[in-house]
């Protein structure tokens, strides 16, 4: 009998049915797909770290170190069941060359390695230990998936070279958030590496028992031994390596649980409209002697088959998609080896979305107890219905057209029949307008100047060489010559060492020359006029725990040098960690160069670059758009593609939940409907006020979500920026685009709904609703 | 007597194919201007239908319906809506009223459609037709805080707001108790004194008692018609005798 009844409910509502099966296979899909990426992600991170015997314990140190010292520590712990001290040589990306390019605008420390002998192994692809010959090198799988090296490509450092031989898995540095990245090469090439960068020490333990990881961090801290670096641990490497994809499976978690409310609001107001509707056959089934748990059971049944439908869709959807999601997590990490177990738990991730539904469903027929049979049979309709205030007359109305009134009194007296609806706007349009402001803010010309670029037409970038201040000064020369160019500056990028709060030094790269001549944006202070002045970049003065007004001492052959921070800026080139100076210095090597130009209005930015590019081959000529495009014009893709992504997913929510909500408001209202009609309403005037009903839901629901993107989207924005290395953040607003031409989108898409769902109006038979 | 609406040879039927059930059989009737028309019958024998039918609410299946000369079947849904909401007036069992809207502004619905500028001179027409009804003073209330009777006079009002050639009447007293019925019975003799057409469908012999010629059906056919020309109240025991006579030997 049920299927019967299933059957023929379904026959009657396909459009309510498929909707809302379209709703819990989304919602089953991205819960299935998110237990089933937690598994292999897990599975895959174990599998890594185990065949790479990732140390339970890392401390870097950079500096002397006393190896016998150590090693008898080492010893004498109980805890330790292995220890060793690996050198890792520290290169400045600028003297690495990979192919065409070098490291230079590399965000990583880069640095080479050799095999490890008994743990911490770097790992190939098929998970085996890599045992590199002599000129050859292997390079860490992230630079083959941001295309940065190839398989064949030449490396070199000085007069090095090496050819990558293949790509390998570090269990320590896999991840982008880790600071640094190996290299690997033989232990001779190794050797031959070894005076040419500076040495920095990681010096790990694998312990008999992890769970002594705590006490064991005492130990080594009371023994004060070598530590002027981070002390990374176990769980923390896991953490690391989990990190980028979790973040997706996060997002992917998040999403399901707004996809997972949507079904069940639409689901809730499905139901309760279904009830209202068979409220007189409730209330007969109840006279006739029903059980309420045969009763329940009817509406049940749909309910089951339509969540059973969509979870089974869902979770077939989440096997086919999950190949393309697992790709990043088998290339970093390697197999997870629990195939079954991740399918099992996926399908358990349908089942749950099953089951909510169910319970949900289970709980809002509830309503059914509460309904008397002899109201039901008498009236059929519910007689204690709140309805909601009703200040607006009809009789005071001197502004709006009948129509109107009628649909904006109507949302204003069942505010909690609209509340649904509203919700699911308000959530549309944040998801539109957050991705799109911060695409649009990113995107602007003046937001460059926020991120470390100054207001320049033309840059001429030096690499290293030995040259570099000769062909700087020959560019200079030729700019000064040039009528087209109406001034220009040329800095240089230096490596200092400073002095950091913990007393130990690190390596720092200074920008110097004239830091007025095209300025960046500061978010604190100013730039370094003076000599004994230094600004630094957002993340790097947050490195070195610094701010405005605080000292910052370099350390130098000739001594030290005192500088005062007078500025703070964002910086997203570079890694985000970069310093200005305005002093004069002739020592060191200079890292690299740029040769800022402005050109003469009536000037092609283009094909001035070109001209350049010409006579300086040596020199990486760009103009500003070029480099914009080159720095974080892949970042500025991104984001367009998902807000272009966020803008279709919020228009179709729109129009799907609109015509769900119509179709069924349309039931609701069929007695009222059938009253207007007979009373000389037509079809246009009653599809007049749902369009005014959806369209004041639209309304507010956009100020609604509009406000919440200028405010919450805003700081979520900002947070997203900040790990750029922007310091300050505000929203660039189109307001073209954010509050005529989105917004008016979704007013068609809500419109069309409305004009869908209400495409049945005239078929209601008058008679059979007037006579209830 | 002018005629405003004539029904020839109506054919109704519900349901399509071999579900198809045929309400309305060759049904030919004419109602002239103010005149008082009562339609009698049993459940199912199609007297509702049948004003539907007339009204232009639900459409026939053969036959035709003019309403002053023009088929109901050559106008358009909206020219429909626009001769429901300006030339006709309906009454039902149930109040039909909007749960959002108080009681003046239920009355003022229809013809407001129409005249939005003109509310103020509408609303006075409302008021004097509350009063005239003995509803005054209950402008403000939601439909939920008026009695049975009281809602049935509201949807006098509304009926009326539009100075309607011809009212319509589906069991207008059916819910209402005995005292209630009389007085919603005078108000029609009232209305139709003033030249308004009136046709009411009822079970009862009182209320048909009221109107000067009614038509009784059987199986979707009228099955008699009794004239009784026009109320006066002491006839009015005759006029039930003779309306409950017929009825009797129609076997109705």
């Amino acid at each position: 009998m049920y299927r019967r009844i299933i059957r023929r409910d379904i026959a009657r509502n396909k459009l309510i049915t498929l909707t809302m099966t379209l709703f819990v296979a989304a919602a089953a899909l991205l819960v299935a797909l998110a237990a089933l990426l937690i598994v292999h992600l897990s599975g895959s991170i174990d599998t890594l770290m185990t065949q790479a015997r990732t140390p339970h314990m890392t401390q870097m140190h950079a500096g002397d170190l006393d190896a016998a010292r150590l090693a008898a520590f080492a010893e004498q712990s109980e805890h330790v069941e292995q220890y060793q001290a690996v050198e890792f040589v520290n290169i400045d990306g600028a003297r690495i060359r990979i192919g065409e390019q070098t490291l230079a605008g590399s965000v990583q420390d880069n640095g080479f390695v050799k095999q490890n002998e008994s743990f911490d192994y770097l790992l190939d692809l098929d998970g085996q230990v890599i045992q590199p010959r002599d000129g050859e090198v292997y390079i860490p799988i992230g630079y083959w998936r941001d295309g940065t090296a190839k398989l064949g490509d030449t490396v070199t450092v000085e007069d090095k070279t090496f050819t990558v031989s293949g790509f390998l898995r570090d269990s320590q540095m896999n991840s982008p958030l880790a600071s640094s990245k190996r290299l690997l090469v033989s232990d001779q090439a190794f050797a031959e590496l070894r005076p040419l960068g500076s040495i920095e020490y990681l010096i790990e333990f694998r312990l008999r028992d992890l769970s002594t990881l705590t006490a064991f961090q005492t130990e080594y801290t009371d023994a004060g031994l070598e530590a002027n670096g981070p002390a990374l641990t176990y769980p923390l490497f896991r953490m690391l390596n989990a990190i980028s994809d979790g973040m997706m499976i996060g997002v992917l978690l998040l999403v399901s649980l707004l996809v997972v409310v949507i079904a069940l609001l639409c689901i809730r107001f499905t139901l309760l409209a279904k009830l209202e509707d068979d409220y007189r056959e409730i209330g007969a089934m109840k006279a006739i002697g029903m059980r309420l748990a045969d009763i329940k059971r009817l509406y049940l049944a749909k309910y089951a088959a339509i969540a059973a439908a969509g979870s089974v869709l869902g979770f077939a959807a989440a096997c086919a998609l999950r190949g393309a999601l697992l790709d990043n997590i088998r290339l970093y990490m390697g197999e997870s080896g629990n195939d079954a177990l991740a399918l099992a738990i996926g399908a358990l991730g349908a089942l749950l979305v099953l089951l909510a539904i169910l319970g949900y469903v289970s709980g809002v027929l509830r309503h059914i107890r509460r309904i008397p049979a002899a109201e039901a049979l008498r009236y059929g309709v519910s007689q204690s219905d709140k309805v909601g205030a009703r200040r607006l007359r009809l009789s005071r109305n001197r502004l709006l057209p009948v129509n109107l009134f009628l649909g904006v009194q109507d949302v204003l007296s069942r505010k909690r029949l609209y509340a649904t609806m509203l919700t699911v706007l308000i959530l549309a349009s944040f998801i539109m307008i957050v991705p799109h402001n911060l695409h649009h803010t990113i995107s602007q010309r003046s937001f460059s100047g926020y991120m470390g670029i100054g207001a320049y037409d033309l840059r001429l970038d030096l690499q290293q060489s030995p040259d570099i201040a000769e062909r700087a000064t020959a560019i200079a020369d030729k700019m000064a010559a040039d009528p087209d160019i109406s001034r220009y500056t040329v800095l240089m990028t230096k490596s200092f060492q400073v002095r950091t709060a913990e007393g130990t030094t690190q390596t720092m790269r200074i920008e110097l020359g004239d830091q007025d001549a095209f300025p960046v944006q500061y978010s604190k202070g100013g730039s370094p006029q003076t000599a004994d002045k230094i600004a630094l970049s957002a993340l790097q003065a947050e490195e070195l725990k610094v701010t405005v007004g605080d000292p910052l001492v370099l350390a130098s052959d000739s001594g030290d040098v005192r500088l005062e921070v007078s500025g703070i800026y964002s910086d997203i080139t570079h890694g985000g960690k970069t310093a200005k100076a305005s002093f004069a210095d002739d020592s060191g090597d200079i890292v690299w160069a740029v040769v800022y130009a402005e050109l003469t209005a009536s000037s092609d930015a283009a094909a001035k670059a070109a001209a350049y590019s010409d006579s300086f081959p040596y020199a990486k000529v760009s103009d500003i758009e070029a480099f914009i495009d080159q720095t974080f014009g892949s970042t500025i893709r991104a984001v367009g593609q998902a807000s272009q992504g966020a803008i279709a997913v919020a228009l179709l929510i729109a129009l799907l939940v609109t015509l769900l909500f119509i179709k069924l408001l349309l039931a609701k209202d069929r007695y009222a409907i059938a009253v207007m009609q007979a009373f000389g309403f037509t079809n246009r005037d009653i599809k007049l006020q749902y369009i005014t009903r959806s369209l004041f839901v639209l309304l507010l629901g956009l100020s609604v979500g509009t406000l919440l993107a200028n405010t919450l989207g805003e700081r979520l924005a900002g947070a997203v920026i900040a790990s750029f290395g922007a310091s300050s953040f505000e929203f660039a607003i189109d307001p073209l685009s954010a509050y005529v031409i989105y917004p008016v989108l979704m007013g068609c898409a809500v419109g069309l709904a409305t004009l869908i769902g209400t495409s049945g109006s005239g078929n209601i038979i008058l008679s059979e609703h007037i006579k209830e | 007597m002018n005629k405003i609406i004539v029904g020839d040879q109506i054919v109704k039927r519900y349901g399509i194919g071999s579900e198809a059930r045929q309400v309305l059989d060759r049904v030919s009737v004419e109602i002239g201007q103010g005149e008082f028309v009562a339609v009698m019958g049993p459940s199912g024998s199609g007297k509702s239908t049948l004003m539907f039918c007339l009204s232009g609410m639900d459409a026939i299946d053969e036959g035709v319906v003019l309403y002053n000369g023009k088929p109901l079947s050559q106008m358009g849904e909206v020219e429909l809506a626009d001769l429901r909401r300006r030339r006709m007036g309906f009454v039902f069992q149930q109040p039909t009223l909007l749960r959002n809207l108080n009681v003046l502004d239920n009355i003022l619905l229809p013809s407001l459609r129409d005249n939005r500028k003109r509310v103020a001179e509408l609303t006075d027409k409302a008021r004097s037709l509350m009063k005239r009804v003995g509803i005054a003073g209950l402008e403000s209330r939601e439909i939920t805080q008026v009695s049975g009777g009281q809602l049935q006079r509201v949807g006098i009002c509304r009926a009326l707001m539009g100075d309607p050639d011809i009212i319509f009447g589906d069991e207008p007293t059916g819910a209402l108790n005995s005292a209630s019925a009389q007085e919603m019975m005078e108000l029609f003799t009232a209305i139709h004194t003033e030249g308004t057409a009136i046709m009411l469908v009822t079970h009862d012999a009182q209320v048909a008692a009221r109107a000067e010629r009614v038509l009784f059906m059987r199986d979707g056919a009228i099955a008699s018609e009794l004239l009784l020309a026009r109320y006066r109240q002491e006839e009015a025991a005759a006029r039930v005798s003779r309306i409950t006579d017929r009825m009797t030997s129609l076997g109705v």
